[in-house]
């Protein structure tokens, strides 16, 4: 009988092996997977998870740029100056669009209104990069759209839209001068450049999750940051008085074959400047039409010896100080014999009797000089701080030159001569406007503002009507004094600007001629800066307006022939625009000559 | 096995010789009855089968429709981006309308000029303040900026001559000659 064996080893399994031993096998092996998939694990969850997870996410996500709207520059009265809208550019992958690149810029060309061979170039990729180029930039929205539909409906491929806001300026060049323009990447001039920081806000930016056609997977991730507009600048400058100004200076200055003019408009009361026309100017939505000269703010930035407009300063301060009256009897000679130099007037005369009023009238430089050696040492220069000059206006534009007061320890009894009647003084056209403002509000000078309310200037400045300031220069009898002085100018029978009157209205101003300084030999090469300043109704006055024009070529040029005609147009338009009724009091009846036969009345 | 039986009932014996025989009526064993009925199982798995799809399906539709709304969506916004271009193209050209240029320059063609005095009319009492006078074309100023045509420069020295001019005054001074001789002649 056999011998039970046991079942492990019969001999008929030896070829199948040992179980103990495969299992062990399997074990390990095993083991080994996963300790390769725990040390993965700990690779991808360890180490850097989110690097992963954003790379899962970037697949199909889509940052799209919300763009901020540029804030709008209004005119007082809510009309656009500058104001935005929806612009797309073209871009064309000149790869793609070479082939068919003369047929497409026919098409392009026509439907936008651009030069062929231009965009020729620019389709083919000649000159830029091989695969991107620009084919037309700030087309109107609507434009861009159906040109790309059309190109596309046509079987033209390769063109693409983008966003690219346009900047408009309904009203060309009427206001460039302080509204400015913008350049491919931002702001060049005026109030868009000095107060970019509010006009331009902050775009946004809006991330989600798009499919594979680019239709955006509503329930897929998306996160908002909404974009911030930029605020709208509203100015003091009234867009139909602007308009008008600037015609009727640009006219003047091609009659007389002038090089420049300014004419400004300021509210008396309130400091607003109503209109600041320059010539010549720009337009604003052409700029590179106009020489880079014409493309600045000639009102602020240009500064010229003010000559006899500023006497209506030196003798108000005079009159202030209470050295002398309105009536106060002046003997005027032909000639006077100061230190170095001999001065005369405009017109050649013997021994005047002049009242004090009638320097004003006649506009006499000697009369100017024998009353102010009444003033006490300094005492003008402190006057004229006082006004303005010698300091910026600091309206909220760049490029404003604050002229040249000379400095109390460069003032000497010569220099203060040639002061008195304006000459060795350069101020700019605002800074005198606001200076003669001071007299026509009764002897406090208020700053003058551009902008109703306020805003910030990207250098931190604030600016505006709210943060204008006033001060006294002068007493309010000083103020009057001066304005019934200044009324006898207008009076033909005794005046230099008959042009200037308004019938009806009271005005009161003052001529200029003053010699004009030749930048390049920086002397005096017989050229004139005319100008005539005034404010009206006078006893109740509610705008200064003040012209000046530079180097008046053809014709007999002085302030009250030159420039006083535009100044009375420009008055008359705006009394008549804001409905100023006339006053329908006497004019005043100071008298300009005293002694025996002289009619009191009347003119040398 | 009735061993085990009998033992049980002397054992319940021996424990209930303190309690009633009511209790001891109901100890005794007897076989528990075969439930006639039990809950089908079939409406409730259709009923959980059922739940299943309807959440299934009814989140599938969900979706759907919400995919469809974001397509509708995306072709909304462009109709409404090209209407708000029409609306800003419209709005520019009305803003070119209402440009004081354009209006003077208007006006102008149709023979209206900017009055120059003021005066104002004070309606309940029917007085004038200020001198009214008719309106001339003088304070309107030019709309347009004129350019001087640049001058002509006249070269210094003889005038050109083309060449058959040359020929023609040749011709001219040799015929004046010519009668002068004969005047000459003649004269004398």
């Amino acid at each position: 009988m056999r011998t039970s064996v046991p079942p492990n080893q019969q001999r008929l399994g030896v070829r199948r092996g040992s179980p103990h031993t495969r299992l062990r096998i399997g074990f390990v092996v095993i083991a080994m997977l996963l300790s390769v998939f725990g040390a993965r694990l700990v690779q991808l969850q360890g180490f850097d998870p989110n690097a992963y997870a954003q790379a899962a996410e970037n697949e199909n996500l889509h940052v799209q740029i919300l763009p901020a709207q540029r804030g709008e520059i209004l005119d007082r009265n809510g009309q656009p100056l500058a104001d935005s809208a929806d612009g797309l550019m073209i871009t064309a992958d000149p790869r793609v669009t070479r082939a068919t690149a003369p047929a497409l810029a026919t098409l392009l060309a026509t439907k936008l209104n651009l030069d062929y061979t231009t965009l020729l170039k620019r389709l083919t990729g000649t000159g830029g990069s091989p695969s991107f180029s620009y084919v037309a930039r700030q087309v109107p929205a609507a434009l861009a759209t159906e040109a790309v539909d059309e190109a596309e409906a046509k079987g033209f491929k390769g063109l693409y839209t983008d966003d690219d806001p346009i900047r408009e300026y309904p009203a060309g060049d009427v206001a460039a001068n302080i509204v400015g323009f913008m350049g491919t990447d931002g702001p060049l001039a005026g109030l868009e450049k000095s107060l970019n920081g509010e006009l331009a806000g902050k775009d946004g930016k809006e991330t989600y999750e798009v499919g594979a056609d680019g239709a955006r997977i509503p329930l897929g991730p998306s996160t908002t940051k909404p974009p911030v507009n930029g605020t709208d600048i509203h100015t003091t400058i009234d867009r139909e008085l602007q308009w008008y100004a600037q015609r009727v200076l640009r006219q003047a200055d091609e009659k007389s074959d002038a090089l420049n003019g300014m004419a400004i408009v300021e509210d008396v009361r309130t400091g607003e400047i109503l209109a600041m026309a320059d010539d010549p100017t720009f337009d604003a939505s052409d700029p590179g039409a106009s020489p880079k000269a014409d493309r600045g703010v000639r009102s602020l930035s240009e500064v010229y010896e003010p000559g006899s407009v500023e006497k209506v300063l030196t003798l108000s301060a005079l009159i202030d100080a209470g050295k002398v009256t309105p009536r106060t009897k002046l003997v005027v000679p032909g000639e006077l014999h100061r230190q170095d130099r001999v001065i005369h007037d405009w017109w050649s005369h013997g021994t005047l009797r002049l009242t004090l009023a009638g320097v004003i009238a006649n506009s006499s430089n000697i009369g100017t000089v024998l009353a102010s050696d009444r003033f006490d040492d300094g005492q003008l220069h402190q006057y004229l701080e006082k006004f303005g000059l010698g300091q910026r206006t600091n309206v909220g534009l760049l490029g404003e030159s604050p002229g040249i007061l000379p400095s109390t320890a460069q003032w000497n009894h010569q220099i203060q001569d040639r002061v008195d009647f304006g000459q060795s003084v350069s101020v700019n056209a605002l800074q005198m406007t606001a200076a003669v403002n001071t007299v026509a509000n009764g002897g406090v000078r208020i700053d003058p503002s551009l902008i109703l309310g306020q805003a910030t200037t990207d250098s931190g400045q604030v600016v505006g009507t709210d943060e204008a300031t006033s001060r006294r220069v002068v007493s309010q009898h000083a103020a009057t004094a001066m304005m019934k002085m200044m009324e006898r100018v207008p009076d033909p029978k005794t005046g230099t600007a008959p042009s200037t009157q308004i019938p009806g209205y009271r005005v009161a101003g003052k001529t200029g001629t003053a010699q004009r300084v030749n930048p390049a030999c920086k002397c005096y090469d017989g050229s004139l800066t005319v100008s005539f300043a005034g404010f009206a109704p006078a006893d109740n006055p509610r705008f200064t307006v003040y012209v000046v024009i530079n180097d008046p070529r053809s014709g007999a040029a002085g302030g009250g022939v030159t420039a006083g005609p535009v100044w009375q147009k420009i008055m008359s338009f705006a009394l008549r625009r804001y409905g100023v009724p006339p006053t329908n009091t006497k004019p005043s009846h100071v008298p300009t000559m005293w002694g025996k036969g002289n009619d009191p009345y009347g003119r040398p | 096995m009735s061993s085990t039986a009998a033992a049980a009932v002397r054992s319940v014996r021996r424990l209930t010789t303190w309690a009633d025989p009511a209790a001891l009526q109901r100890a005794r064993l007897t076989v528990v009855p075969r439930p006639t009925r039990t809950a089908p199982r079939l409406p409730f798995v259709a009923l959980i089968s059922a739940v299943l799809l309807a959440g299934v399906i009814g989140l599938l539709m969900f979706n759907t429709s919400m995919q469809q709304a974001a397509f509708v969506e995306s072709k909304l916004t462009t109709q409404a981006a090209n209407l708000a271009a029409r609306q800003q193209a419209l709005q520019s050209e009305l803003q070119n309308l209402n440009d004081p240029q354009v209006i003077a320059a208007k006006a102008q063609a149709h023979g209206m000029v900017i009055p120059g005095s003021p005066a104002v009319l004070h309606v309940p009492a029917g007085t004038i303040s200020g001198v009214p006078a008719p309106a001339s074309a003088d304070d309107t100023p030019q709309l347009w900026p004129h350019h001087p045509k640049p001058a002509a420069v006249v070269p210094a020295g003889k005038p050109l001559v083309s060449p058959s001019d040359a020929v023609a005054i040749k011709l001219k001074k040799h015929h004046h000659h010519k009668h002068a001789a004969a005047s000459a002649a003649t004269q004398h």
